[in-house]
């Protein structure tokens, strides 16, 4: 045990001097937040009900999703994955690792977004905490995972960033968190239902903020719960191919 | 010395309908130094890698220091040393940082005697990327000893190093096999090979065309003696066969012959000179190398 958190702390660290990582985990999402969060504050008051779930949504996406994949496709390019494995590192400690560092640095992110956005922008608070932080983690566990599968999926740098840009974008645009998804035509909504983003902004709205939703918010969050599992199982069958490889 | 550490028998290891390893034995004792040579795409890496357990083979008989490299995975993990011809660290990772993780994963406290002894003491604030390539190379090797290997493998390890790199390297490969470890020396370099190998094997095409000392590799070959002489007033030039000294050719000032009797023909050519009434300047006899011979090696394996 005292090696794997050996090796979470120093995987920490080496996060926090990558410049990327830190782009992508912090300054982007928390510039945007700070920017858009400012924005639709003023020109929709109704959005600050939900500004604390929509910007943590966004921060999550964008940190899992286009943060994740690259570091692991590198680590198999350069060779780090062959060099972990004749030093005895085992595979699973690899992805499990990247994955739980990945949830520290967002769940840093989504505390930040929680607290600051009622107090600059007049945010509401969450009805129910424990729903609030039920439906982020769910979110943080879904959205990692899909950043795995893209990392052990993609066979270049350029491939990874292009499949975490199709999802990135659509749920930017497509989930809800910028705009209704009521508002969209009839086609891209139901694209909109195949992301994870689409099911945990139900959730939070329904259970953490009490709100009305399209969705019952308890079958949302199954959902999300659902595609992080199959995305994992798939992301551990690969990961599994990738080390008979190396 | 005499016990067999590593041993390797009808080593197979395919590629589709290609034979990457084709019937390959031989045995490693303990303490020796052993090089694996041969032309790009001979079979070296992947030989090595099936010792490793990174490679299922296709047949034959491994053992590592009693451990089956294909099935015993942890147990190799312990005795085994690898340093690999291509691999990395993370870019933002320290030398010590690198150090305690490998050592935590094995259980051990932290092997930072490795890193002053391969002269990285200085590198400890320099992240992996910040390190030169002869850097870089140590650290894979200070940590392919942290386990405290019975058996090192290391597959070309100072390719791409510039000259100080190199002999750093070779030094610090003098001082493990001087503790008695035993080592797996992949390479391309016969003057690396000649000089840290006990005994060494040419791999061409999958197959070992010879094994022995680097000096039976080199005796064993069809090349012949070079005799290259100079004299004052060039008194053998234009050049001719003298003797059992077969004329090659003329450099500038010197005529070079060939030759199977060193001895005779070294005499035959200084009783020319001196009948001549002419004396030697320079006079240099060269042994066929082992570059030479791995050469020779190469071409009847191409021709056949």
């Amino acid at each position: 045990m005292s090696a794997f958190f050996k090796h979470l702390w120093v995987q920490f660290k080496m996060d926090i001097r990558e410049r990327g990582t830190l782009m992508t985990y912090y300054l982007v999402p928390l510039v945007f937040y700070f920017v858009m969060g400012a924005v639709f504050s003023s020109i929709n008051p109704l959005a600050r009900q939900t500004l604390a779930a929509t910007m943590v949504i966004f921060a999550v996406t964008m940190g899992a999703v286009l943060g994740i994949p690259v570091p692991i496709v590198k680590m198999r390019e350069s060779g780090v994955l062959r060099a972990y494995r004749v030093y005895g590192i085992p595979g699973w400690a690899v992805l499990f690792i990247q994955s739980v560092s990945a949830f520290l640095h967002l769940l840093v992110v989504s505390i930040v977004i929680l607290v600051t956005a009622p107090l600059f922008f007049g945010a509401s608070y969450p009805q129910s905490f424990p729903a609030y932080f039920l439906s982020l983690f769910i979110l943080l566990f879904a959205s990692i995972m899909l950043g795995l599968l893209i990392g052990v999926a993609a066979r270049s740098q350029a491939m990874a960033t292009m499949l975490a840009q199709m999802i990135f974008l659509p749920t930017v645009m497509l989930s809800g968190i910028m705009f209704p998804a009521s508002l969209l035509p009839k086609t891209l909504r139901a694209l909109g239902r195949l992301l994870p983003a689409t099911y945990i902004m139900q959730s939070f709205s329904g259970l953490a903020f009490r709100l009305p939703t399209d969705i019952d918010p308890v079958l949302s969050q199954l959902i999300t719960v659902a595609i992080g599992v199959v995305a994992a199982g798939l992301a551990v069958v690969r990961f599994r191919a990738i080390g008979k490889s190396l | 010395m005499d016990e067999p550490v590593v041993f390797v028998q009808g080593l197979i290891k395919r590629y589709g309908s290609i034979a990457a390893v084709d019937d390959i034995s031989f045995e490693v004792k303990k303490g020796e130094v052993f090089g694996l040579l041969g032309p790009n795409g001979a079979g070296k890496t992947t030989t090595l890698e099936c010792l490793e357990g990174m490679r299922q083979s296709d047949g034959g008989t491994l053992n590592v220091d009693g451990c089956n490299p294909q099935s015993d995975g942890r147990q190799l993990r312990q005795i085994l040393g690898v340093q690999l011809q291509s691999s990395s660290l993370p870019e933002g990772i320290r030398p010590r940082e690198a150090m305690a993780l490998f050592c935590a994963w094995h259980g051990l406290a932290p092997r930072y005697d490795l890193l002053s002894r391969f002269g990285l003491d200085s590198q400890n604030k320099k992240q992996y990327r910040e390190m030169s390539a002869g850097q870089k190379r140590r650290l894979h090797l200070a940590l392919a000893l942290a386990s405290d290997p019975t058996v090192v493998v290391l597959d070309e390890p100072t390719a791409g190093l510039d000259v100080q790199g190199r002999a750093q390297l070779h030094d610090a490969i003098r001082e493990l096999k001087a503790t008695g470890v035993t080592i797996l020396l992949a390479t391309h370099d016969m003057a690396e090979a000649e000089s840290l190998c006990d005994r060494i094997a040419i791999i061409i095409r999958g197959r070992i065309a010879a094994t022995g000392t680097p000096a039976q590799i080199t005796s064993a070959g069809h090349s012949e003696t070079r005799i290259t002489l100079r004299t004052k007033r060039n008194c053998l030039l234009p050049g001719r066969d003298i003797g059992c000294a077969r004329f090659l050719k003329q450099a500038d000032d010197y005529g070079i012959w060939l030759c199977s009797d060193t001895a005779a023909a070294v005499m035959a050519l200084l009783k020319e000179v001196q009948q001549s009434g002419d004396s030697v300047e320079d006079l240099r006899v060269e042994r066929p190398s082992l570059e030479e011979r791995f050469l020779e090696l190469i071409e009847r394996g191409v021709q056949q």
